[in-house]
């Protein structure tokens, strides 16, 4: 428990001192978000039938996008290496850089939320949505931290990772978007969206701990 | 038991080409000659029994891909990571194929080449994770241990996301035709079960033959990029 929130702690700092990347990170989902809303013309009408497919791109896309940063500064100075020599299990490695990852695309989420919310005038503030964005972020960011283990040589990385995540997080998005559908008021069926959504969350973060300590190996 | 399966393997080059060759020819004759037309859907319903065997002997192939990259992880060694590439590019050509036919057969009898019915989007799913598990894996050498590892768990995942990606896209919603065949008491004529049956046998040898190809191009492939390593070794020592 100590290695795991030692590990923590140094991610998090990690983080803070790699706040460039994820403030692009940060800064690409508003970027979007208000593309969007020209894209899509959201500022006329009812935006409830689009807003929850545009959320969850932007949160998609930024997950991605930051899950790619996120190892690259520890491969880059070898750290990550001598931090895989070290008396910590991989599985608690990998544990603390999903709860980085996880508690700096929160507050990516929760920011994008707060500027929805007065951009489209909809209340998009409530618990229920708050819990769908934290199931929903658990469930996309233990895959996509997985996969962005792959070593700083492959070539291509970056356009790789896109390629490799979305069509596994398929499940996650249509979950998502249906689920933050209902809870604006939209018809969205009888079937358990939130059900399929920790399903999808709960399988994610055992396969991504179970095969972290295989990918990391060297 | 190794020593069993190996003499059989040393039969491939004598018996799947011909086997693949007669199968062929015997379910194209059966499927635009032998089997009777369908009322309803009339000639387009032929494809049939190209559509159905692809779709269903790609799961097969995609397993074998899985089995491989699981036993590469357990054993480490890298002929499997080749027998895993080798079946995923079967497994994605016959997915292409089954997507293709469908949406040829789809254009007369649903009035459009493709619908985001449940079952198309989940093929269409599977088609785009191993095409991607193909991207990971070319842009590094056959040789590359690492890449080959993370494919494998890459390969790992896409299957076993599978069962979740079919119930999401269920949900989501659904058109396809419901099994016909695999039922207890299917609901073709006999002919037409007949002919379907050819299909299964001449796609899965051709899936057979294809992967056995594939497989041992990929180990020519680690082969020479092993005697390119030697070869620039011994000119530097």
């Amino acid at each position: 428990m100590t290695s795991l929130t030692a590990v923590v702690a140094k991610d998090l700092r990690l983080a803070w001192r790699n706040r460039a990347a994820w403030l692009s990170a940060m800064a690409f989902s508003t970027i979007a978000v208000l593309t969007y809303s020209f894209a899509f013309d959201l500022a006329t009408g009812d935006v409830r039938p689009l807003l929850p497919g545009v959320l969850w791109t932007t949160f998609l896309f930024a997950g991605v996008f930051a899950a790619g940063q996120s190892f690259q500064e520890e491969v880059d100075d070898g750290t990550f290496d001598a931090l895989l020599f070290s008396p910590v299990g991989a599985t608690t490695i990998f544990l603390g850089k999903l709860t980085a990852n996880l508690i700096a695309l929160l507050i990516i989420e929760c920011s994008q939320l707060v500027l929805a919310t007065i951009l489209f005038d909809v209340g998009l503030l409530t618990p229920e949505l708050l819990g769908i964005v934290v199931i929903g972020t658990v469930g996309y960011v233990s895959l996509t931290t997985l996969l962005a283990t792959m070593g700083g040589h492959v070539r291509g990385r970056s356009v790789l990772l896109p390629v490799l995540s979305l069509p596994l997080l398929v499940p996650l998005l249509i979950g998502a978007v249906r689920a933050t559908g209902a809870s604006l008021g939209l018809e969205a069926g009888t079937a358990p969206w939130m059900l399929l959504l920790l399903v999808f969350a709960i399988w994610s973060t055992l396969a991504a701990v179970l095969l972290f300590p295989i990918a990391a190996e060297q | 038991m190794s020593t069993l399966l190996l003499r059989v393997y040393d039969w491939r080059w004598s018996v799947l080409p011909p086997v693949t060759g007669i199968a062929m020819m015997a379910m194209i004759v059966g499927a635009l000659v032998a089997a009777p037309r369908e009322i309803i859907e009339g000639e387009v319903q032929r494809l049939m029994y190209l559509h159905v065997p692809s779709a269903v002997i790609m799961y097969l192939a995609f397993s074998v891909t899985a089995f491989a990259s699981v036993m590469f992880l357990w054993k480490r060694d890298i002929r499997w990571d080749a027998l895993a590439r080798g079946a995923a590019v079967v497994g994605v050509f016959l997915c292409g194929m089954a997507l293709a036919t469908g949406a040829i057969w789809g254009k007369p009898i649903w009035g459009v080449y493709w619908t985001w019915d449940a079952r198309l989007t989940a093929t269409l799913v599977l088609f785009l994770i191993y095409s991607a598990y193909l991207l990971a894996r070319s842009v590094a050498g056959p040789l590359d241990e690492q890449a080959a590892r993370y494919t494998a768990i890459f390969a790992i995942i896409g299957v076993a996301d599978i069962p979740i990606i079919q119930m999401s896209v269920r949900w989501w919603r659904t058109l396809h035709p419901q099994p016909i065949v695999f039922q207890p008491t299917p609901a073709l004529p006999t002919e037409m079960l007949a002919v379907l049956a050819l299909g299964f046998i001449a796609i899965a040898a051709l899936a057979a033959w294809l992967i056995v190809l594939q497989t041992e191009t990929e180990r020519a492939a680690q082969r020479t990029s092993a005697l390119r390593a030697e070869i620039d070794h011994r000119e530097i020592a």
